[in-house]
């Protein structure tokens, strides 16, 4: 934004600028095209597809959206994913900042002996260790139970929120931080009243991160869930695609369903998204 | 109540109190919630993998110990060396690819005079946010060998010799499935790469401007070399992220047809579960492991190094 009022900005053309933007205006529609075309596929009949599988549909068939959410059990696989994502995300959220403020703030023995142990979890991806993870499971009854997902993104969420909230505490102003200690707050009081107050933005991208991560997650549920109605919404989508495999219609009306809300959450939340999901990507994950 | 002088970072050293039991104990606290968690459900499966694999177990009757006999079994597995250079093809494609296109993007978004900057990065970041299940359903569509858009574009033209069966057809699975993990990954890329060349010093390109560089010059020798950090992170994460690919093949072909989309953790899932094999699916979790170890830890050490850039 500053750099627009830079001297060499100001000189460049409107013409050229323009040129750019058209550039760019092409190369969305390698997004914006496919998801229009579900979308219009999603509102044709089998005629249409047939007959028209690019053009835009001359009669809408809405009743797809109705079929689909029925046939497809959307709205018990939203309200699946919904109970796993909050408690992962807020499990997360909060025993990493317990861990990352004391890591961040105390020195005490086997301090860099325990973070350390805490970094082995970023070399490890969590897809090597389904197999274990389902006689895990098993064993404490958790198959088909959706702690068996919980658990597990919980754990594995905790190492790179530590080590991004751990560096972001450290950069907090030490003045305020000894202000609080003069004033008598305990060390549950700064954590409370000024470490969780200043790390909102951090915290947030760790949350936003974990969402995303967590909504989308598909090996877990695949491996742990095998019951209809606990099913979270890919793997219920990826049911669905099997089940229907050849009415398209319905099929991308199961796709538009699945993925209208994430767009709308993510454009109204936009600047958080990106920077949630940049800060959490770099964790290797 | 004494006052806590537990902080670390004061500019004084701890005093001797700090050691003594009430106050020592309070910050250890804080972290038990998570190392219970987290030993409970990560560190426990990942020491259960390394047992599981020196046991010959249906996953039912009783197992059976049989030493590395699984390892040497997995040496001479043409089926494992098959999938593992499906994906090392996958990871080389993938540092290339998305992380031109990425940087392209990135460039044109950042450093030209565009308009609606911010529009154009919302919508080119888009598919970021999609479940890979919602993306390969969208791509088995575009593939669909009789009304999907590519081979009903391709007719349209006239270039009907050209259409294809795209993921049934055993040479062009594989990429046809690249382009569709693309279509996501880029994303990625050109947000990393954005914050990156907007931390670059406009004054920098103003002088090189001054100096009569062209766009190659600039390019070359401001531009990159100030974004290299930004790169190494870039291309490791995209190698330790893109070799772990599973959901989209998985959901699509399975590995097939035949075995010519099979990647190593569909092979493990295939091993454990449906063969029953359980020991061995755990030896061909660990083998692919190593190699996310070995980038993971590369990717720490040169993070470290080039701390400031990112």
């Amino acid at each position: 934004m500053a750099k627009l009022s830079s001297p060499s900005r100001r000189k460049t053309s409107a013409i050229q600028s323009m040129a750019y933007t058209a550039i760019a205006g092409c190369l969305s529609l390698i997004v914006i095209f496919p998801l229009l075309w579900v979308i219009a596929t999603s509102l044709k009949d089998r005629r249409q597809i047939i007959q028209n599988p690019l053009g835009l549909p001359e009669v809408y068939y809405w009743s797809n959206y109705a079929d689909a959410w029925q046939e497809g059990n959307f709205g018990t696989y939203f309200i699946n994913s919904i109970l796993v994502v909050i408690p992962t995300a807020l499990g997360v959220v909060v025993l990493s900042l317990l861990a990352a403020y004391a890591f961040a703030m105390f020195r005490f023995r086997g301090k860099n002996a325990l973070f350390t142990f805490f970094l082995i979890g970023l070399t490890v991806p969590l897809g090597i260790l389904i197999i274990p993870i389902f006689y895990q499971m098993a064993s404490l009854k958790l198959v088909n139970n959706l702690w068996a997902l919980i658990l597990p993104q919980t754990a594995v969420g905790l190492p790179f929120a530590i080590l991004l909230l751990r560096g972001f505490i450290q950069e907090l102003p030490k003045e305020i931080l000894d202000a609080g200690r003069i004033d008598g707050c305990s060390n549950w009081g700064i954590l409370r009243f000024i470490v969780m107050p200043l790390s909102r933005p951090a915290l947030l991208s760790v949350m936003i991160f974990n969402i995303v991560w967590v909504w989308n997650q598909f090996l877990l549920p695949v491996v742990l869930i095998q019951k209809a109605s606990a099913r979270t919404l890919p793997q219920g989508l990826s049911v669905f695609m099997g089940r229907y495999g050849a009415d398209f219609g319905l099929l991308m009306a199961g796709a538009t369903i699945s993925f209208i809300p994430v767009v709308i959450v993510y454009v109204i939340f936009q600047r958080q998204f990106i920077k949630g999901i940049a800060a959490g990507a770099l964790s290797g994950i | 109540m004494p006052a806590r002088s537990l902080f670390s970072q004061s500019a004084l050293p701890p005093p001797a109190s700090i050691l003594r039991w009430p106050k020592e104990v309070s910050p250890v606290l804080f972290i038990v919630p998570a190392l219970v968690v987290y030993s409970g459900f990560f560190i426990y499966p990942l020491v259960k993998l390394l047992e599981l694999s020196l046991y010959k177990w249906d996953g039912i009757l009783a197992r059976k110990f049989i030493g590395l006999r699984h390892y040497q079994k997995l040496l001479g597995d043409e089926r494992f060396w098959e999938a593992l250079s499906h994906n090392f093809y996958w990871m080389i494609a993938a540092i290339i690819v998305p992380v031109l296109f990425g940087l392209l993007l990135a460039i044109l978004l950042s450093r030209s005079s565009m308009y609606g900057s911010i529009i154009f990065r919302t919508i080119f970041f888009m598919p970021q946010v999609f479940s890979s299940v919602t993306v390969a359903l969208i791509w088995q569509w575009i593939y669909n060998p009789s009304y999907g858009a590519i081979n009903v574009f391709l007719t349209s033209i006239g270039l009907e010799q050209l259409t294809q069966g795209w993921l049934g057809d055993s040479a062009l699975v594989l990429p046809a499935l690249f382009i569709a993990w693309s279509w996501v990954h880029y994303g990625f890329t050109m947000i990393i790469f954005i914050a990156a060349i907007d931390a670059v010093d406009e004054v920098f390109f103003d002088a090189a401007k001054v100096d009569g560089a062209n766009l190659w010059q600039q390019f070359r020798h401001i531009l990159l070399p100030s974004i290299r950090g930004a790169l190494t992170t870039i291309i490791l994460v995209t190698a330790i992220s893109s070799f772990q690919i599973f959901d989209l093949v998985y959901v699509l072909t399975r590995g097939g047809p035949g075995d010519a989309s099979m990647v190593v953790p569909v092979y493990m899932l295939e091993s454990a579960f449906t063969l029953r094999r359980v020991g061995y699916g755990a030896t061909v979790a660990i083998a692919m492991g190593l190699v996310i170890v070995g980038f993971s830890v590369l990717f720490l050490a040169l993070r470290g190094v080039y701390k400031d850039e990112n």
